[in-house]
């Protein structure tokens, strides 16, 4: 079992540096060999599911001893919430290698990157004290700086800097956080023990877990993202390659929340409630804002970027509010929306592929000659706007449900979401697919291939499966969130 | 005789290294002026002297383990853990920079011995200086190590950027020179002393209370002096018009081993000699760590020329090292590793640039790395290590060497500082990354050049890439080496 967690992290790592080893003259072998490695860890995932009981609070597989002098051990855990975000990672990457392109299938620098982030993001997830936490975290920096660098859009110098200095910007502060727990942690128990379980127990005043609150939370925050710290987002998602944006969507905002989720609120409580409420008027209001700005977007991807911030707002909105049922919402959206929106930047590459342009007005009555992806589309949107019976509403009641006994005014400005998420997806789809073909172009335009077709698939399945059988994942992070919901609950006693 | 000698401290190992590379210089000498000999057998005699050298440090260590600390030549020459950690450090700087070395000078012609003993001559010199207990033997051991690299910034004498760098090398490099000499003149006025330990005693004997005013002037002028050396800010004008200028197979070199040794002194000179006065102090090294994180970063952001651009990074680097040292114990360890992490990096950098641009020329413009991982995919890859690991990014030793240095002034309560030093990480970001993307990312127009490099550059370049990674993931014996340097000031 030990060896098993560990190769999430390795496998990953050993498949990148394998393909980078292949001779360019090979190049025919790079994508069925990496879809072939990539489907490794998935099984694992699977082996793991069927082997043994994830339906548990997080804990140690093993530790690694780092630096000896000061204690410090480099630890890996496993708990439900860490399974089911890994099993999406693993799930995404592949899906988005097999719905590349020729241009980056022959590209073994690309592949072996996703493999890295692949590698990080998980290591992220699996991370069991703040230092490997912090390392993985940063480290993801590296894989996605070549990925939006060298395989990236028109303007992609200027997004992929300002993503770097963005999520660079935030680190620093997760850094000072981390160095100050551990000086805090040194001069309560003599060493500098960063790992989860002892900083549940370790004992600071309430001004410290505020400070320490803060530092860690806006270090997530800027990778959540949360408004006004969003604007990186947008310029990241439409110069990102197709399958950088899906794993950026899909996985890489959720690093932010599942950090709050596992660092920020069990182990500094006094400091979230201090500023629960701070963080959910900013959540509603990128929630409002997220929705209104995709309305008025031309570019089809842009737009799916600014829905994204609007559900990531619902997820901090669910996380702030502190309830049991809206924590456990929260969770379940941040699944939902890597489906949701991995598969909607997926079809978008698709399209692209087809007529080099994302605008939406240079489609129209798509739906004649696309029937197939008209059709995804439509049902993809339907789980975004949070259609009953698909996931996205799942996550999106239960938030909203949750949420309301805290902040009443809050989350019922946030129901609007909804219906504005209607507004914007609807529209757009109105106007890309159905009505008369407006342009010539558009008339010959192929429909998705088997191959396209099954690399979304998988998607649509969970999407369907989520939204009918929601208990299936709300069963695996039902321990992960009592914990943190009994540890907000014990403090609220003890300060009344 | 052999009591005239005891008496004295008399002791060929503890200053062996020293010994080996002057007769190393005399045979090169000989052979140069008399003896008609090919470059091929001096290339040998060279690399012989540089190994016999590593071998002397290894038997100081068996020096050490037997006398532990001690003194010798009548408290001229000093045994501790800072002189041999500094002695390991400058024989493998030496050690790692001889291809370079070699291949610059033989590109020289006629000079080629000559730079080979200016060369090995301020090696000799900085042994002298990380060795020194007298204040006068620091100076000597200076003077004899900066005169030689001032000669060798201006070696090739066709290039006017090369003549202007060893001008103002010199002319900066000796004022400085004369402010640590006034400072060490300074010093013995106030209590006639010249040894670190005496001076210690005295300034014990006194208390911190009455010390007089002529005593902080003098060490504040000492520390003036190396400063200089280690290009921190103020002090900083003369590298990055240095570095730009010398012959790049040489910069390497200048850069880590000037700074290792004054690193070296100025961390003894906290630890043994002022630790009774080094609160004095604090205000003059946070202005002096302030500036130098503030200009290095913004300088370094606007460069458009790498060697400068590595120059202010330089500045910056110095001004992380320096927080460390004049903090306490665990920061001076902390810094140790630092030092050598950088050191690391610093040299692996320069090597790649003059094998890119050729060993002699001066400029080196961001262009140069245009398309580099497509000439040399080994040689670009090994470049992003290197600038990862400056700007300190986890998995490598950059970045354990930042957490460790941070997490230790945190614990100082110099708050401040590490949010100053960490905002300039952010700035690091910014300009260590732009080389990576012109060497990595950026479309090249011109058809591809394979860079051919030689096998014995593969192993220094891969060898150097490859500690940098693995001290990012398994740093903990250099951790236990940086401490136990300062084990006995814990």
């Amino acid at each position: 079992m030990i060896g098993l967690t560990y190769s999430f992290i390795l496998l990953p790592i050993v498949n990148s540096l394998f393909i980078f080893l292949i001779p360019k003259r090979r190049a025919e072998l790079f994508r069925p060999l990496t879809i072939f490695l990539s489907l490794i860890p998935l099984g694992l995932c699977l082996y793991v599911f069927l082997n043994q009981n994830l339906k548990t609070s997080f804990y140690v597989v093993d530790k690694f001893s780092w630096i000896s002098a000061y204690g410090i051990d480099l630890i890996i855990g496993l708990s439900g919430m860490s399974f089911l975000l890994v099993t999406l990672n693993c799930l995404l990457v592949l899906l988005s290698i097999l719905s590349l392109n020729e241009n980056h299938s022959f590209s073994k620098g690309f592949l072996s990157s996703l493999m890295l982030l692949q590698a990080s993001v998980n290591g992220v997830f699996l991370a069991g004290d703040l230092i490997s936490l912090f390392i993985f975290f940063e480290a993801l920096l590296i894989p996605m700086y070549f990925l939006m660098g060298i395989w990236g859009g028109e303007n992609r110098r200027y997004a992929t800097i300002k993503f770097i200095l963005y999520t660079v910007f935030g680190s620093i502060f997760i850094l000072a956080g981390t160095i100050y727990t551990g000086v805090l942690s040194y001069l309560s128990s003599g060493n500098f023990a960063l790992d989860f379980d002892s900083l549940s127990s370790l004992s600071i005043t309430s001004s410290q877990s505020k400070i320490l609150f803060l530092l860690f939370t806006f270090g997530f925050l800027i990778k959540v993202p949360i408004f006004p710290l969003h604007t990186w987002l947008p310029d990241a998602h439409v110069e990102a390659p197709t399958a950088g944006s899906i794993l950026l969507a899909g996985v890489l905002l959720k690093v932010g929340a599942y950090g709050i989720l596992r660092v920020s609120i069990p182990f500094f409580t006094e400091g979230f409630i201090e500023y629960q409420f701070l963080i959910a008027t900013l959540s509603v209001v990128g929630i409002i804002y997220g929705a209104v700005v995709a309305i008025v977007q031309i570019d089809i991807k842009k737009l799916i970027a600014y829905s994204s911030i609007s559900h990531m707002g619902f997820v901090m909105l669910g996380i702030s509010a502190g309830r049991y049922l809206s924590l456990e919402g929260a969770v379940i959206q941040m699944i939902n929306h890597g489906i949701t929106s991995g598969a909607l930047f997926m079809l978008v590459g698709f399209l692209y592929e087809r007529r080099h342009t994302r605008r939406i007005s240079d489609f129209g009555g798509l739906k004649k000659s696309m029937p197939i992806y008209a059709g995804i589309f439509l049902f993809t949107s339907f789980a975004s706007i949070g259609l009953p019976g698909l996931n996205g509403f799942v996550g999106e009641f239960m938030i909203l449900m949750g949420s309301f006994p805290t902040f009443n005014v809050l989350s019922s400005i946030a129901a609007f979401g909804v219906v504005l998420a209607a507004i914007y997806m609807l529209w757009a789809y109105q106007r890309m697919f159905n009505g008369e073909l407006t342009h010539e172009e558009n008339k010959n335009v192929l429909d998705l291939n088997s191959k396209e077709i099954v690399s979304v698939a998988p998607l649509l399945i969970l999407m369907l499966f989520i939204g009918l059988y929601p208990s299936f994942i709300e069963s695996y992070v039902v321990q992960d969130v009592s914990v943190i919901y009994e540890s907000i609950n014990n403090t609220i006693g003890i300060s009344k | 005789m052999s009591q005239i000698a005891e008496a004295i401290g008399f002791n060929l190992i503890v200053i062996s290294p020293t010994v080996t590379l002057v007769i190393t210089v005399l045979i090169l000498l000989f052979f140069t002026i008399s003896v008609e000999t090919s470059l091929t057998v001096k290339k040998w005699i060279t690399f012989l002297g540089i190994l016999v050298t590593v071998f002397c440090v290894f038997l100081k260590f068996g020096l050490f383990l037997q006398n532990g600390i001690s003194s010798y030549f009548t408290q001229k020459i000093l045994l501790d853990e800072f002189s041999l950690f500094g002695n390991v450090l400058i024989a493998m700087i030496l050690f790692l920079n001889f291809l370079p070395i070699w291949d610059t000078s033989s590109k020289l012609n006629e000079k080629t011995s000559e730079a080979i003993i200016l060369i090995l001559m301020s090696a000799s010199g900085f042994f002298l200086m990380v060795d020194a207990e007298n204040l006068i033997m620091l100076f000597i051991g200076l003077e004899i190590g900066s005169i030689s690299l001032y000669a060798l910034a201006g070696l090739n004498r066709s290039d006017k950027l090369s003549n202007e760098a060893s001008l103002k090398y010199f002319l900066l490099g000796s004022l400085a020179s004369c402010v640590l000499i006034y400072g060490v003149a300074l010093v013995y006025v106030s209590y006639s002393v010249m040894s670190l330990y005496d001076f210690a005693l005295a300034l014990a004997y006194t208390g911190p209370d009455i010390v007089p005013l002529t005593t902080f002037v003098g060490v504040l002028f000492i520390f003036v002096g190396l400063l200089f050396k280690i290009a921190a800010a103020p002090f900083q004008s003369w590298a990055p018009d240095v570095y730009q200028g010398s012959p790049t197979g040489y910069v390497g070199y200048m850069a880590s081993i000037a700074k290792v040794a004054s690193f070296i002194v100025i961390s003894r000179m906290c630890m043994v000699s002022i630790p009774f006065i080094l609160e004095d102090f604090q205000t003059f090294f946070f202005v002096v760590i302030l500036l130098s994180v503030l200009i290095g970063s913004f300088f370094a952001s606007v460069q458009s020329d790498l060697k400068r651009l590595i120059a202010y990074s330089g500045v910056v680097q110095s001004g992380f090292i320096l927080s460390g040292i004049t903090s306490g114990v665990n920061g001076t360890s902390a810094s140790m590793f630092y030092l050598f992490a950088y050191i690391l990096q610093l040299i692996g950098v320069f090597t790649i640039f003059s094998i890119i641009s050729g060993k002699l020329s001066s400029n080196f413009e961001m262009d140069n790395i245009k398309g580099l991982i497509k000439n040399n995919r080994f040689l670009g890859i090994s470049f992003c290590v290197f600038m990862f690991g400056l700007a300190g990014i986890p998995l490598t030793s950059g970045f354990v060497s930042k957490f460790i240095l941070l997490t230790n002034l945190w614990a100082y309560e110099k708050y401040f500082l590490v949010s100053i030093l960490l905002l300039s990480t952010v700035v690091g970001f910014y300009f260590y990354l732009r080389p990576i993307w012109i060497a990595t990312i950026e479309k090249v127009d011109e058809p591809v050049e394979t860079l051919l490099i030689k096998k014995s550059e593969y192993l220094l370049i891969g060898s150097l890439a490859s500690l940098t990674i693995l001290f990012g993931l398994l740093p903990d014996t250099l951790i236990n080496i940086s401490r136990w340097v300062v084990q006995n000031y814990l």
